[in-house]
């Protein structure tokens, strides 16, 4: 194979155009957020716990790029609304049914 | 003062007196005077005119055991036996009966004779659950607390079956790349061009490789899109809706190394959605997909080609025997002059300029195991990898004839004309602002002149060149009027 020292450095990350992007990490982290204060505010446990969940999934989604201080932050308010929630009413759960 | 050393003891002695007498309340002596003076619970009760006896009956029932002593001596008229406490109570036991049965009705109404009924109207208040000790209650928080645990487990197996199979392609490929290429992996973060050797991880299911240092092209973005096995919810998904990992080949060309033509072939669905899609394959592949078989690749695969010269200059032998043995593999292979990605949906309408396209070849693989991949699959691929190779050098070599040439010309400035056509009136209206913009400037700059003679001066230059462009215009449209005519 003909090898011509042609080196061009080119960053591959040039993903300019938003519609190729997964949206997925973002929607998660919003709905993480609304969820967790629909669970501080109204005091609904089962609210605070589909933040926690949407925090993961969040996590799982998302870029390595992408900033860890927001994860964090989302993760760790769900994790209070959690708390707060059972400190407030320490009653177990009850299921809809 | 002898007298009142002698008064005052005295008087003292006759206030003391009735206190006393209060204090030691003696129950056991009868008599109106101590009735008077007896200030315990029942003394309003006592009814001193009446039979000791019957005042035993009208002390209340609660008061029975404590009182019972009084009564009992009352009756008796014996000994007091307080230290015996049983006899006490069953004592008081027997005189409830006896005083449950002596009751005068007038006193109590709705009183029955026999009322087990007491026992019946207790009411027995449930413990709150975050009480009790035992964990049953909390069953719901187990069960989230489970679901998290269990999402958490899928994310590391996951993850580390991504990572093994972006691993193993990387070795099984690492050979053919280097061999090929003299820049293999390079993330972008350094500011000279080296080689880092390894895939640079953007997600925990996608890995990109960049390879660059090769003649007949600029570079080459190699990007491993995995299943989101990291995700629980897409595990399920998947579940109802099997998809496969991809590896997406983009060859980016320099300008001499492709002839002016666009070309796509793979499955008959990726045909449809690509011609749909894509910016370039809508506008210059206006026909439907051709069915594969006419050039002797399966019929599970059609073309899309901007004119049949292409494809004849395409599908040699060995690229027709590259589709036939791989045809399972494959989902698109894209080559095109014109490629500007897929079509971008603007709010404003159409954009003003047509977008910046870049000769690239556009290969989509899809890995062997519909997601129950193994990192032997990966192997499978490497042929496709050679024919990346071969597609880059051979493109080089085919050109056009002059036909072909012609005909490719004129389709793209048919492209652009029906563009500007269309962003015409957009553009016209961008002009329009920018003529209004140059005026105001102008004004202004007349209004904030201070000298009066100078203002003078530019609005009378400034009213001559409205005038001969108002002629100007007058004298195009009699031209046009009399070509018309003519």
């Amino acid at each position: 194979m003909d090898l011509s020292a042609k080196i061009i450095y080119k960053p591959p990350n040039t993903e300019t155009n938003p519609t190729l992007e997964d949206p997925t990490p973002d929607y998660m982290n919003l709905l993480g957020m609304i969820f967790s204060m629909c669970g501080l505010m109204l005091k609904l446990k089962w609210c605070a716990w589909i933040a926690v969940y949407c925090s993961f999934i969040s996590f799982a989604n998302s870029r390595s790029s992408e900033d860890t201080k927001q994860m964090m932050s989302s993760f760790m308010l769900s994790i209070s609304a959690v708390v707060m929630s059972y400190l407030q009413n320490p009653q177990p759960m009850s299921p809809p049914w | 003062m002898r007298h009142l050393v002698f008064l005052l003891p005295a008087l003292l002695l006759l206030l003391a007196l009735p206190d006393t007498r209060g204090r030691y309340n003696d129950d056991f002596d009868d008599g109106e005077d101590i009735a008077e003076f007896d200030d315990n619970d029942f003394a309003e009760f006592e009814d001193v005119s009446e039979d000791p006896a019957v005042d035993v009956e009208k002390e209340p029932p609660p008061r029975a055991a404590p009182s019972s002593t009084p009564i009992e001596d009352e009756e008796d008229e014996a000994t007091v036996e307080n230290e015996d406490g049983q006899d006490e109570f069953e004592d008081a036991d027997a005189q409830d009966q006896d005083m449950y049965s002596k009751y005068d009705n007038e006193e109590f109404e709705g009183h029955e004779k026999t009322n087990p009924s007491f026992k019946d109207t207790l009411i027995y208040r449930e413990v709150p659950a975050h009480l009790q000790n035992s964990w049953e209650s909390y069953y719901m928080e187990i069960l989230m607390v489970t679901g998290l645990l269990a999402y958490i487990m899928n994310y590391i197996i996951g993850k580390n079956k991504n990572s093994r199979l972006a691993q193993a392609w990387f070795n099984s490929h690492r050979e053919l790349l280097e061999s090929n290429f003299a820049l293999v992996g390079d993330d972008g973060t350094s500011k000279e061009a080296t080689s880092t050797g390894k895939l640079n991880q953007e997600n925990e299911h996608i890995y990109n490789l960049w390879c660059s240092g090769r003649v007949c092209c600029e570079g080459m973005l190699i990007q491993l899109k995995f299943l989101k096995r990291q995700d629980l919810l897409n595990v399920l998904a998947r579940m109802m809706r099997p998809v496969c990992d991809q590896v997406q080949v983009k060859v980016t060309l320099n300008d001499e190394d492709m002839d002016t033509f666009v070309f796509a072939v793979g499955s008959r669905k990726a045909m449809a959605r690509l011609q749909k899609e894509m910016q370039d394959l809508s506008e210059f592949c206006g026909d439907k997909p051709k069915s594969g078989a006419k050039y002797g690749i399966p019929e599970s695969l059609s073309i899309l080609s901007e004119m049949g010269e292409v494809t004849d200059g395409v599908m040699d032998s060995k690229m027709v025997h590259y589709l036939t043995s791989h045809a399972d593999k494959i989902e698109s292979i894209h080559f095109s002059d014109q490629f500007s990605g897929p079509k971008v949906m603007q709010e404003e309408g159409q954009p003003l300029k047509l977008p910046e396209t870049k000769k690239t070849l556009l290969f989509t693989f899809n890995v062997p195991g519909m997601g129950n991949t193994s990192p032997k699959d990966m192997d499978s691929l490497l042929p496709l990898m050679n024919m990346v190779i071969y597609s880059i050098d051979k493109l080089k070599k085919l050109r056009l004839n002059r036909e072909g040439k012609q005909k490719a010309d004129r389709n793209r400035a048919r492209v652009e004309e029906n563009f500007l056509k269309q962003t015409h009136a957009q553009r016209q209206e961008a002009a329009q602002t920018r003529r209004e913009e140059k005026k105001r400037a102008e004004k202004e700059r007349i209004m904030n002149e201070e000298d009066p003679d100078r203002q003078r001066r530019l609005e009378e230059a400034a009213q001559r060149r409205e005038q001969k462009k108002l002629e100007k215009k007058q004298m195009k449209m009699k031209q046009i009027k009399v070509k018309a005519m003519s």
